[in-house]
């Protein structure tokens, strides 16, 4: 658990600060996401977490103990770190890069390669294609992942990810962020997401903590609270007036309680269980009907517009995300 | 033509010139090296100090060697002294520019992973930085071997012998014949030191530094 108390950083030669009386906390396992507007605080708020900046006034407590209780360089390799620029070395090998913190931690040879081809494969890179490639022999989407992989290397508890899928495609992105997911759900790190982009922390957080100018925490919970709840003015814009379908997309059709398909579905548009609401939304306004055949299990279900509406009025919107 | 040339090197003072040449070129760049890098490494984390290094050494290789060799003269006097000092200081420039210039290129982002996967700043210096910075740095101790064994050449004007001797001659005798022995000898002898010193760079470039842009300011 990572515990934010009454943190503040002033950078030297500045009166104001730029991170101010941050109080929150991250669960073991669960993603938090630190969101905000472009210069709000997000980058100097992790890394003072592994205390790459250090903190003004305040602390922040790592299970229970304050992080400056050991040596910054020791605290930092139990901690995996995937800058926002990813920084691979250019003179070392994929496998080497993957393996830099376990060499320093003294792993033996054997253990370290079969650890970097574990996570190559984990990361849906073959080891015998990349592991000893140079990273200019890789696209930017590989690169950044072979950037999570070599925060992953020595299995830390926590992990600091500052704009990790940034520097892709929206398509890629979109692939390296299910991913992700989809290992969390195995790995079940405790980890802090720095993004700009709401859409992405809707995605990726089990909380959000919004961040206004000048590092003030504007609002700190889970996305379907953030979506449904905003606290203020500025969460509200933050968050965009898309919001109520924003809330959509964090239920699947899976999730919903439909009722039976009995008799003629020939000619309504299918729907697969597995899209969000959202998606389903579209689909069916597109088909120019009113209802549609949903699959599951082997039983046909109706989704109807009557559905999706009893959704956006209930309080019990986006059950877990993790669970589809 | 030719076999006069080759017949400088049956003379019997040029192994001695030869050495003296030599040995005068090899101390001088020793020095230099062990003057130029600390200094580089100890700039290597304040902008401003590596911008320092890198115009000290511009300025440093703008001055002609003859001046450097008559500003040591009458601190040192004549011979073997004076001409390494001011040798030395012709051999700094180029290794001092480039380590400095190789450092400082180092993407501040690469610095900042290794940071923050707690490689400690020794570390940074010895797994990250040197390498990476090795081409250039190489590189600049090759262009000060090639320069400072043609400066060598000079020493004869203070007494420090060396294959000049062979060339002042030459040139008093006003005859070509050792005017043309004198500098051939010492022209050999720069290209295969250049290509001695190129043979071991180090680690040669490898492919994952290919696509990297390598600056070689001075070469
Ligand atoms: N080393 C520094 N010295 C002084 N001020 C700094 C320093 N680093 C950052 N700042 C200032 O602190 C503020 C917060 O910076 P920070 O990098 O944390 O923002 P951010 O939320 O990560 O922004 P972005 O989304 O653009 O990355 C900015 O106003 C920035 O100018
Ligand atoms: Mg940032």
């Amino acid at each position: 658990m990572i515990e934010f108390r009454h943190v503040s950083k002033t950078y030297a030669g500045s009166d104001r600060p730029v991170v101010n009386d941050l109080s929150f906390e991250v669960l073991d396992g669960e993603i938090c996401v630190l969101v905000g507007p472009s210069g709000c605080g997000k980058t100097t708020s992790m890394r003072m977490v592994n205390r790459l900046i250090e903190i003004t006034e305040g602390e922040i407590l790592i299970d229970g103990e304050p992080n400056t209780s050991m040596s910054g360089t020791q605290l930092r390799r139990k901690i995996g770190y995937a800058i926002q620029q990813i920084g691979l070395f250019p003179h070392r090998t994929i496998a080497d890069n993957i393996g830099t913190v376990p060499n320093l931690l003294g792993w033996e040879k054997g253990r370290i390669r079969e650890r970097v081809n574990d996570l190559l494969d984990l990361v849906g890179l073959s080891p015998d294609e990349y592991r000893d490639r140079y990273p200019a022999e890789l696209s930017g989407g590989q690169q950044q992942r072979v950037g999570v992989a070599r925060a992953l290397a020595a299995d830390p508890p926590i992990m600091l990810m500052d704009e990790p899928f940034g520097a892709v495609d929206p398509i890629t992105r979109e692939r390296l962020q299910d991913e992700f997911l989809h290992i969390q759900e195995d790995i079940k790190k405790t980890i802090v997401f720095v993004t700009h982009d709401i859409d992405e922390a809707i995605k990726m957080g089990d909380k959000i903590a919004i961040l206004k100018q000048g590092g003030v925490l504007a609002q700190y919970d889970t996305p379907q609270t953030i979506l449904s709840r905003p606290n203020s003015e500025f969460v509200s814009s933050f968050v965009g007036g898309d919001r109520l379908l924003k809330r959509l997309s964090l239920t699947r059709v899976s999730e919903l309680d439909l009722g039976p398909a009995n008799g003629g579905t020939d000619g309504l548009p299918r729907i697969s269980d597995g899209l969000t609401v959202r998606d389903a939304l579209s689909e069916l306004m597109g088909s120019g009907q009113s209802k549609a055949v949903v699959e599951k299990d082997g039983e046909k279900k109706l989704l109807t517009f009557q559905d999706i509406e009893a959704l956006t009025s209930s309080g019990a919107m986006g059950g877990g995300k993790r669970s589809a | 033509m030719l076999s006069k040339i080759m017949g400088v090197f049956a003379r019997p003072d040029f192994p001695l010139l030869l050495r003296e040449h030599v040995v005068l070129s090899a101390v001088a760049l020793l020095i230099a090296v062990a003057v130029a890098l600390p200094v580089a490494l100890l700039v290597r984390n304040t902008p401003l100090g590596a911008t320092i290094a890198i115009n000290v050494g511009n300025i440093g290789r703008a001055v002609p060697s003859l001046a450097i060799l008559a500003l040591a003269l009458p601190f040192l006097g004549i011979g073997f002294a004076s001409a390494l000092v001011a040798l030395t200081a012709l051999a700094i420039p180029p290794i001092l520019i480039n380590a400095s210039i190789g450092l400082r290129e180092v993407r501040q982002d690469i610095i900042d992973a290794a940071r923050g996967m707690g490689l400690s700043g020794g570390q940074i210096l010895t797994r990250i930085q040197l390498p990476i910075a090795a081409p250039v740095i190489f590189a600049g101790i090759r262009t000060s071997a090639v320069q400072t064994v043609a400066s060598a050449t000079l020493a004869t004007f203070i007494g420090a012998g060396g294959l000049g001797d062979l060339i002042v001659e030459g040139l008093q005798r006003r005859g070509p014949r050792y005017c043309s022995q004198g500098p051939s000898p010492s022209r050999s002898l720069r290209s295969s030191r250049s290509s001695a010193s190129a043979g071991s760079r180090g680690p040669s470039p490898r492919r994952g530094c290919r696509s990297r842009r390598r600056e070689e300011v001075v070469n």
